[in-house]
């Protein structure tokens, strides 16, 4: 036997081997199969609820930077809202609004029947607050709010509305999203004016008066945070839901919006945020089947660490909001390619005042993702 | 591990009283058997854009059926040529993805040339030694999962990786046990000093120190 024979023998059965097998895209299913992504929510979740009349006119409807077209996980990024991403990732086709419409001004454009539309089972509408039908843009707070005229369906009533249209009960199946109260932030916020007024109309002084709105305002949050918590508990998981991810709000007070404002208010709308939170986490604390997504945590950190998410402007609006030129509304909802700021602004966070741009939704997606991957459902 | 079973089998049959158990200069000797390669993982971040936290990695062990040729320049001093199956290593989530499980795998072949010196008499029955090689690592087959394309690029298409493949020093300690005069076992354990980085399709890296320690087990024949 020659020795030598074996070398070059064992050499080529190991680049053999190396030449086959293995590599490419591992395997790319998720763990849990879900059949249907189920959403309830706000603005932020919303992918299309406005997109009627005018505001599809005006080349709007997504609560970002509208237009950019391109498949999830395409570059540039994508007009696509997170939970069309998510939709995406679950392999799902994309999220449809249940209902659409505008109740607003006819002679601008903003009214538009009310449509439900069955199969469709994205039910986040911008304005929407936690339990209040009253939202911001909605027609019964008048001014602005009545031209457009958001229809601001409250998550507690879309969570019925859904539970009416497929029989009154989840498959177990779906992944369900729910993220709120933002809405309830700006409402109560804007309610501290008034309130201290009527406050000192009525004889107190105007220190005494701001602590006595502020706090109202605070504990409204509270409020709202427990309600969202028990409604996810009795409504959705009680009704049959296994896999719900829950998105606090983020920190509102790092948003351009609050930017605006003082430092006192600043704080206000910190602790506002923090406190719905704490009640929404408290009251979701070892619930089966939901996974908490810390958003507040993640956008105070895109605040601090911008570089660290690639992100280029975490402070200014992506979109030119000059009202009526360029922005017919002052609002993400009619932003797109052609009325956005000069320069690069692909990689700012804010699309206007408080809605992320499309990367800023695709950052949320993968917060969202890293939970469900964590919670061992992808 | 039946192979090597039936190998160890093969060289106790062999086992014969013989007075020559010589790794002598000339001398060539071929092995086979097991070896394990280990990565004693110390992971960078991953580069922006990153979760809250950082996100970093762990690399799994893989044990591989390998041998090796080693040829004795002089009655001391040895040139060693290891060979083995391709490993492979299971990449795992750590730090922000801790919990995460596998996320993606990747093959590698290291190709190491050794210069040993061996301890004791040519003829010793038991000769310890130390070596230090030039090892090229070479990283293949990456490939990554759905968790990585989630966590990455969600609904995206599939997020791939590719890891740079390195050169590096290995420092080695063996020894060889004669069990006749042809057949022997030898024993061994290395450390390589081997910082690689790893490319994710969405644009970005990670720096990861893998220094792996590899041992193994071989039964060898002498010529």
């Amino acid at each position: 036997m020659n020795p030598f024979k074996s070398v070059p023998v064992a050499l080529a059965a190991a680049l053999l081997v190396a030449a086959c097998g293995g590599g490419g895209d591992g395997d790319q299913a998720n763990a849990v199969k879900f059949t249907s992504l189920v959403s309830f929510g706000d603005s932020l979740s919303d992918v299309g609820t406005y997109k009627v009349g005018a505001v599809a006119a005006l080349g709007g409807g997504l609560y970002t930077v509208n237009g950019i077209a391109g498949a999830a996980g395409a570059s540039p990024v994508p007009s696509k809202n997170w939970t069309a991403l998510i939709a995406a990732q679950i392999g799902q086709a994309a999220p449809c609004s249940a209902q659409t419409g505008l109740e607003g001004d006819v002679n601008y454009g903003f009214s538009v029947p009310v449509t439900n539309h069955a199969g469709c089972l994205n039910y986040a509408q911008g304005g929407a607050r936690v339990t209040n039908p009253v939202g911001p843009g909605n027609k019964l707070l008048g001014g602005d709010n009545a031209t457009l005229g958001q229809l601001t369906v409250p998550v507690v009533t879309q969570i019925s509305n859904h539970l009416t249209a497929v029989g009154g009960s989840f498959s177990g199946t779906e992944l369900v999203t729910v993220m709120a109260g933002g809405n309830d932030i700006f409402l109560n916020l804007a309610t501290i004016a008034p309130t201290v007024a009527a406050l000192m109309g009525g004889g107190m002084d105007q220190t005494t008066a701001t602590t006595t709105a502020s706090t109202a305002a605070v504990t409204a949050m509270g409020t709202a945070g427990a309600q969202l918590a028990a409604y996810v508990k009795a409504q959705i998981v009680g009704k049959g839901a296994k896999y719900v991810a829950v998105v606090n709000v983020p920190d509102v007070s790092k948003t351009p919006f609050a930017y605006s404002k003082d430092a006192a208010t600043q704080g206000l709308i910190n602790t506002m945020s923090a406190t719905f939170n704490a009640q929404l986490k408290a009251g979701l604390a070892g619930t089966a089947g939901v996974r908490l997504v810390d958003a507040y945590s993640d956008n105070r950190n895109q605040a601090a660490n911008p570089a660290s998410y690639a992100l280029s402007d975490v402070t200014g609006t992506a979109c030119n909001l000059g009202t009526p030129s360029p922005n017919a509304l002052g609002s993400s909802l009619v932003c797109n390619t052609t009325n956005v700021n000069a320069g690069d602004v692909s990689r700012y966070l804010f699309a206007d005042s408080v809605h992320p741009t499309p990367y800023g939704y695709k950052l949320l997606a993968q917060l969202v993702t890293k939970e469900m991957i964590l919670a061992g459902w992808l | 591990m039946n192979k090597q079973m039936k190998l160890l089998a093969v060289a106790v049959a062999a086992l014969a009283a013989s007075s020559s158990f010589a790794q002598t200069a000339g001398t060539w000797m071929v092995r086979a058997g097991a070896t394990t390669i280990a990565p004693q993982v110390n992971s960078g971040f991953l580069t922006a854009p990153d979760f809250l936290g950082g996100t970093k990695a762990d690399v799994g062990s893989d044990t591989q059926l390998s041998g090796g040729v080693t040829y004795m320049l002089t009655d001391n001093v040895s040139v060693d040529v290891p060979l083995a199956l391709p490993f492979k290593h299971k990449l795992y989530g750590d730090a922000a993805l801790a919990g995460a499980g596998q996320v993606g795998e990747v093959q590698a072949l290291p190709f190491v040339v050794f210069l040993q010196y061996r301890f004791l008499e040519a003829s010793a029955k038991f000769r310890p030694y130390v070596g230090l090689g030039a090892t090229y690592a070479y990283f293949f087959n990456e490939s990554g999962s759905g968790k990585l394309t989630a966590a990455t690029n969600p609904g995206g298409s599939p997020t791939k990786i590719t890891v740079d493949s390195k050169f590096a020093l290995t420092a080695q300690l063996g020894a060889t046990v004669a069990l006749n005069e042809k057949w022997f076992v030898d024993v061994f354990y290395a450390k390589s000093k081997l910082t690689t980085t790893t490319h994710f399709s969405t644009g970005q890296t990670m720096d990861i120190a893998l220094d792996p320690v590899s041992y193994g087990v071989t039964v060898g024949y002498k010529f």
